[in-house]
């Protein structure tokens, strides 16, 4: 039943979270920065909008990768197969990279192309992350992650890495070179509007929903760390936002691909000695 | 009895397929097909699917005069072409057979031996081979060659599905050598049909490359009869001391050479040159899946060391292959690319050898090859139909065959997505490498590469999927229609694509939830672009930045350098020879 209710909301818990991040960070900036309910106010002007349309494909394929992306959410939420889930998240970036090719627009390819190289970079660090729960607890299964102890001390050169892929989904710098906006004009969204564009909008908020989920499996049964996690580390990723420049798009997977194999490694290879 | 039939009736096909005219060589060729899909189904649901026989000794008599022939012919070719690697390797092969022959220990084994891999085997063979039989006899007709070398064509593909079915039901590796040597001629006389010089050039390599393959089995050969005394796999297997792998190790570069892995991928590749039915019919029912089938027949000799290292080498070959893919253009050598890597990982599965790796391994075999034939068919359709080789050029095909975009979307998902075959292939390799780890950390090698490799793969194909849909919104392209002998066979295969969606509901590899939401959400979007298609909303042009100019859209490659090309092979290489060296030492 509770889970249920979480599914429903997840949407608008994604909401809120990013509406509270725009507030944070205008204040990390010295800006009173937007009301926190804001991207609802957003949301409630992009239903009245005229819409339009590039092509069929295109608007179905951004509704359709909305849709996959909630159940992504919904399966953690449920407990199931945590790699499943890591694949099954993969085709949803698959359905929006599908949707950026489909239109042809410079800048939707653009950031398809980006979207598709920041792919490489983070989906074999979840992988390996989602390996490294495996052997600590026998199972893939999220509920038995849930059931047993925190992980988060074997596990932390994997939870060092999965820091760092954090931005790059949530499209934060340095690592937000797939959305560089006054470059590439908001990269696969630029050719959606009104109503078509509130579904990549609330997309994003799943992002979050998704992410800061797979954070929490780091803390087990140990609910305050749980908490703890996620408090650190929004601060933390913002904090990083505000303070630093861009990467290269290059650099990006350099950086995730090379730094985050190398610790995953040295994490395995150390678990399989314990 | 039925593996007799299977391996006698294609050999009479062959040669009704020969002199019949078209008519009536179409017609038999579809019965035929029909009965040894029919029979290979009935297998699997036989009692007794498991047996083993030995052969009289006049068999063995007449299987080295042939042998002899074969490589006689091979050394002709090689003088004839002037081809120094080719006599070589044939001249390598007539001594070492010479050697096995002269050696040959008299104890006798069972010459057939047909288990449940086998009866897996077969259908794969009988039934994607069949298809692809069927789609060829169209495919051909519109190709510039004379009436009997039409025939000799079709006949050709039954001959090989018969060694096919042979191979797969021998115990004994002299007669699976020769029949390993068949292939190859196989693969030789397909791969330079037109007769063209490049056509020529190409299978003359890939007949010196799957040349190599058979040294390395006839070098298992000769250290198995020194060491062991015998010319079975079973005794062999039996009698196998953790000291002395030699004969295994061979045993185990032959599958790689026959599964074009890297340093010996040229082959296969080069093997493009030939008509599209060829390429199908390699890839993915006959010659490059007996490297993952050897593999599945030795893999109770390997232990630790070589256990280990034809893991890693396999995942190397997974990884690398991916990554050669993604610079390529040119539609089928995608395809032959990920042929490639995905044979990597089934020799990985199988060299594990773990029950749950070694059904992984039978799950990948099956559903790679209804896949890959899927996808090579539609290769064909976008050559003779649409003129199309390159990935670059199939901009908005979506308008002009809309069957043909949804069997190469379906294709590719197949070999990426759940709930389809492969992934639970995958799925269940990752399980079988992470119990691995725990107990040897170097398998958090193959790991990585499985990891980057399977993103890749993902990646390469929905970068040509991609390609399918970018059209222009003011542009109307023509419709063309597709001839039913094409349609037809891709239809079946899709079928089969779907009875494996239901074989594996039935196993419960995922929990039902898990299983169904993929595929609703498969479904629901072909479903929603055939109702919404939003007549009424407001069509626009895309946003171009206030900039007139026309852009034309490419994809995106990776080119890897030759230098590191080079160094992907040396590597490649050296790592075979580290194989051999650690067997030693």
């Amino acid at each position: 039943m509770m889970e249920a209710f979480f599914i429903a909301v997840a949407p608008l818990l994604g909401g809120l979270l990013y509406g509270f991040e725009r507030v944070l960070r205008a204040r990390m900036q010295n800006r009173k920065g937007p009301p926190l309910l804001q991207p609802f106010y957003d949301m409630y002007k992009l239903i009245g909008k005229q819409a339009f349309i590039v092509n069929p494909y295109h608007s179905i394929l951004g509704i359709v990768y909305f849709i996959t992306l909630w159940i992504v959410v919904a399966f953690i939420i449920l407990g199931e197969n945590l790699l499943y889930i890591i694949f099954l998240h993969l085709l949803s970036v698959v359905f929006l990279i599908l949707a950026g090719f489909s239109v042809r627009s410079v800048y939707s390819h653009i950031g398809a192309n980006r979207e598709l190289l920041a792919t490489l970079a983070y989906e074999p660090v979840l992988v390996m992350m989602a390996v490294g729960f495996f052997m600590i607890n026998g199972s893939f299964e999220i509920s038995a992650i849930r059931a047993n102890a925190s992980s988060i001390i074997p596990l932390f050169l994997l939870f060092l890495t999965f820091l760092m892929i954090i931005p790059v989904k949530l499209k934060k710098s340095p690592f937000n070179a797939t959305e560089a906006h006054q470059e590439i004009i908001g990269g696969v969204e630029v050719e959606y509007s009104g109503v078509f564009f509130e579904f990549m909008y609330m997309a994003k908020w799943l992002e979050y929903v998704f992410i800061y989920l797979l954070l929490m499996l780091f803390a087990g049964d140990n609910i305050a760390l749980g908490t703890a996690l996620f408090i650190g580390t929004f601060l933390l990723v913002n904090l990083v936002d505000n303070a630093t420049a861009r990467v290269k798009m290059r650099d990006l997977i350099k950086i995730v691909l090379t730094l985050g194999i190398v610790l995953g490694t040295v994490n395995l290879i150390g678990l399989s000695y314990v | 009895m039925t593996t007799a039939i299977l391996i006698i009736a294609p050999l009479l096909f062959a040669l009704a397929a020969l002199i019949a005219p078209v008519m009536i060589r179409n017609i038999l060729t579809i019965l035929f097909v029909i009965a040894l899909s029919a029979l290979s189904l009935g297998n699997v649901f036989s009692f007794n699917t498991s047996f083993a026989f030995p052969l009289p000794n006049s068999f063995h008599e007449l299987f080295i005069l042939l042998d002899t022939l074969l490589l006689l012919y091979f050394l002709w070719r090689g003088i004839v072409a002037k081809n120094a690697l080719v006599m070589l390797f044939a001249l390598v092969q007539i001594v070492l057979y010479a050697v096995v022959v002269y050696l040959s220990p008299a104890v006798v084994s069972s010459d057939i031996f047909a288990d449940h891999i086998s009866s897996v085997m077969y259908l794969v063979i009988n039934i994607v081979g069949g298809m692809i039989i069927v789609y060829a006899l169209k495919y051909i007709e519109s190709e510039e060659l004379s009436r009997f070398k039409k025939n000799g064509f079709i006949a050709i593909l039954f001959f090989f599905l018969s060694v096919m079915n042979f191979i797969v039901s021998t115990n004994n590796i002299e007669i699976f050598f020769l029949l390993f040597e068949l292939t190859t001629l196989c693969s030789y006389l397909l791969i330079g049909y037109r007769g063209d010089e490049l056509s020529v050039k190409n299978a003359l390599q890939a007949l010196w490359m799957n040349q190599i393959g058979g040294v390395a089995i006839l070098l298992a050969l000769v250290f198995s009869i020194l060491e062991y005394n015998t010319l079975y796999f079973d005794v062999l297997l039996a009698n196998i001391d953790e000291i002395y792998l030699l004969p295994v190790v061979f045993l185990a570069i032959a599958a790689f050479v026959k599964g074009a892995s890297i340093p010996f991928d040229k082959w296969l590749i080069g093997a493009m040159v030939a008509p599209t039915p060829v390429s199908a019919i390699l890839h993915s029912a006959t010659m490059v899946k007996i490297a993952p089938y050897l593999m599945l027949k030795i893999f109770p000799a390997m232990s630790g060391f070589l256990s280990l290292g034809v893991t890693l080498f396999g995942t190397f070959v997974f990884f690398t292959a991916t990554l050669l893919a993604l610079g390529k253009d040119y539609f089928k050598e995608i395809l032959g690319y990920s042929t490639i890597a995905l044979l990597g990982l089934m020799m990985s599965l199988a060299a594990i050898g773990t029950p749950e790796a070694v059904t992984a391994c039978l799950i990948l075999i099956m559903f790679h090859a209804v896949s890959k034939a899927l996808l090579f068919l539609q290769a064909g359709v976008l050559e003779k139909s649409f003129g199309l080789k390159y990935v670059d050029d199939i901009d908005g095909l979506v308008e002009r065959s809309p069957l043909t975009v949804l069997f190469i979307i379906v294709g590719f998902a197949s070999l990426t997505l759940p709930p389809f075959g492969v992934f639970i292939g995958k799925f269940m390799a990752i399980e079988s490498i992470s119990k691995e780890i725990i107990n040897n950390p170097f398998y958090t090698f193959a790991l990585i590469f499985l990891a980057l490799g399977s993103t890749l793969l993902t990646l390469l194909y929905f970068k040509v999927v991609a390609k399918l849909f970018a059209k222009d919104v003011d542009v109307k392209p023509l419709h063309v229609k597709i001839s039913k002998f094409y349609t037809v066979p891709s239809f079946l295969l899709l079928a089969l694509l779907f009875v494996g969606i239901y074989m594996i509901f039935l196993s419960h590899f995922l929990s039902s939830l898990e299983f169904v939401v993929p595929l609703v959400l498969i479904v629901f979007v072909p479903i929603l672009f055939a109702t919404l298609l939003f007549k009424n909303a407001h069509r626009v042009k895309e946003y171009n930045c206030g900039e007139k100019d026309e852009s034309k859209l490419g994809m995106y490659y990776f080119y890897l350098s030759d230098a590191l090309k080079k160094g992907i092979n040396t590597a490649a290489a050296l790592s075979l020879l580290v194989l051999i060296a650690g067997v030693l030492l």
